[in-house]
């Protein structure tokens, strides 16, 4: 579920902005440091997972307003090096700020421990986490299919020109896109400090995945998305069970199966 | 051609000026950055995974040299072949989408083969890098001497270089061409795009390859960053720098490129840091690179004077 809403995320970037983001990862990187760091400054888990991904969504704002905005007419070979520099330094300012060494981040009192689900015991946070994300998901679907502004923000995906000419700021949609994208590869980020502890190369791993999830999913199409995020979170599990080295792997693997069989991918039609 | 006495120059002068090691990074360099320009400037395939090529290459050849004891050309024709068909591989899933996609595709096959490296330790050592990659002699020139190692990487080359000058100008370099201006229209003319764009990769991938083996006897190790994100990313940045439209963009790009990072990894561990700041910077008010920099200040003497 985590995977879909990093996938989710930059779906909407690239979908709506046409940019390869590359600083994705490091966005999700860095929503995972905020949290520990709100939490240590507020003692408090839940307002950190309500104030870390809101600084993400505010950081995609800036980047957007002082770097991306000026970007939009040039090639695909600059804005790709524009948001990879943008990883670098993100990367390197987490290595500036927490140090290199990973931290551990422990969920909080009410969710440690687990829980009895009859057939299996399933820790208490994991279970939090993909219910969290699953509202999260479903909160982005509806503001994109039952609001107003979500329909704009569809339409951008579709065709930019015309929602321009209908008098509609195409730049304030971007920069709401953007940061939208933003927040949900925040919240991503501080969910998953609990799980798996916070590394400065966290952001890496994660941005391979979340292209997998849209390479897979579709650019912009929300269903492809979480459907990508499960099959390959479901591939990881399943794999991670039989043998630990390759889980990583998988990933890729199946990508480049599904790929082989359908080389538009699960749903996409371009 | 113009160019060629002003490369032989600066082949003769580099190492008198940085030391023989850093001058054969530079035309290693070179040497990737001209393969990734086959298929960013002449196809306009922007590959985010060029790296995936250049350490399979060094991988293999540096793996055989050090347990076989293979020569140093067995191993230099092993590691284009390894380049060459490791581009095959990853040419065959990308080159059916285009734009946005291409670029992800590039990157998370890239990913894969990252993480093969990264976890099979037994024989690439993992994050450590796989050390004692040795450089073999040829007919009684020992290459361990830094000079001896430094004219054979020039000579390469300048062989290479001479090679992208035939490709880029024989038909195939004009259908490649005819694809970046207008795939439909190539289309229209009989030219099966995708094989050609995969043709691209596969020369491509041989030139990375190349570099990979020349880079794993340079420094006796091939490193887990050979195959990282991050190397695929310096050499679209080296061949942007220089000027992705040229020939020769690649080469310049990859002595600033070097440049920069070995006088800035002096300065601060956190360089990378620096380098992002240098691609913005790049990106927001130097596009085109230098090449377009140059010929720009050259149009404006000629039109002053």
């Amino acid at each position: 579920m985590l995977y879909a809403l990093m996938g989710l995320g930059l779906s909407l970037i690239t979908g709506v902005l046409n940019i390869p983001n590359f600083a994705h990862g490091a966005l999700f990187a860095v929503g995972a440091y905020f949290l520990v760091s709100v939490v240590g400054l507020l003692g408090n888990f839940w307002l950190g997972l309500l104030v870390a991904p809101l600084g993400v969504a505010l950081l995609g704002l800036l980047i957007e307003w002082a770097g991306v905005r000026r970007l939009y007419a040039a090639g695909h070979d600059y804005q790709l090096l524009f948001t990879f520099g943008l990883a670098l330094i993100l990367n390197e300012l987490i290595i500036v700020i927490w140090g290199p060494v990973g931290l551990s981040h422990l969920p909080p009192a009410l969710l440690r421990g687990g829980v009895d689900l009859g057939f299996t015991f399933y820790p208490k946070y994991r279970l939090f986490v993909m219910v969290m994300a699953g509202l999260l998901v479903v909160a982005t679907w509806l503001f994109l299919e039952k609001t107003r502004y979500g329909a704009i923000m569809r339409a951008g995906i579709e065709n930019k020109e015309m929602v321009s000419l209908l008098g509609i700021d195409i730049h304030r949609l971007f920069t709401v896109a953007f940061a939208l994208g933003a927040y949900l590869a925040g919240i991503a980020g501080a969910l998953t400090a609990p799980i798996r502890g916070l590394s400065p190369g966290m952001g890496v791993d994660m941005l391979g995945i979340a292209f997998v999830v849209v390479a897979l999913g579709g650019l912009g199409n929300l269903l492809g998305a979480i459907a990508a995020g499960l099959l390959i979170g479901i591939a990881q599990a399943v794999v991670a069970a039989y043998w630990t080295e390759a889980s990583t792997v998988v990933i890729f693997a199946v990508m480049a199966l599904v790929l082989l069989v359908r080389p538009q991918g699960m749903f996409g039609i371009r | 051609m113009r160019a060629w006495p002003l490369i032989l120059v600066s082949i003769c002068v580099l190492p008198f000026i940085v030391r023989p090691a850093i001058a054969a990074e530079i035309w290693i360099f070179a040497i990737f950055g001209l393969g990734l320009n086959l298929l960013l400037g002449y196809t306009g395939l922007l590959s985010f995974g060029q790296s995936t090529f250049f350490g399979s290459a060094a991988y293999v050849a540096g793996y055989l040299l050090k347990h076989y004891a293979i020569g140093v050309f067995p191993a230099l024709g092993i590691g284009i072949a390894v380049g060459g068909l490791s581009a095959l591989l990853v040419g065959y899933l990308c080159v059916q989408r285009s734009g946005l996609y291409f670029i992800m595709l590039t990157f998370a096959l890239n990913q894969l083969f990252y993480f093969i490296a990264y976890q099979w330790t037994s024989v690439t050592g993992g994050e450590d890098g796989m050390p004692g990659v040795p450089r073999p002699a040829f007919l009684g020139v020992d290459f361990r001497d830094p000079m001896a190692y430094y004219l054979f990487v020039s000579a390469l080359f300048a062989l290479s270089l001479w090679l992208m000058q035939r490709i880029v100008q024989s038909p195939l370099g004009k259908i490649l061409q005819g694809i970046r201006e207008n795939e439909v229209r190539a289309e229209a003319v009989g030219y099966h795009a995708p094989r050609f764009k995969l043709l691209a990769f596969v020369i491509g991938g041989a030139f990375s390859g190349l570099a990979g083996v020349l880079y794993a006897m340079l420094f006796g190790i091939v490193p887990l960053e050979a195959i990282s994100f991050v190397t695929s990313g310096n050499v679209v940045f080296a061949t942007l720098i220089g000027g992705s439209g040229s020939l020769y963009g690649p080469i310049i790009g990859s002595f600033v490129f070097i440049w920069l990072s070995e006088s800035m990894s002096v300065v601060w561990a956190r360089w990378p840091l620096l380098l992002g700041v240098a691609f913005i910077i790049v990106v927001l008010f130097f596009r085109g690179g230098v090449v377009e920099a140059w010929n720009r200040i050259w149009r404006f003497s000629r039109q002053r004077a």
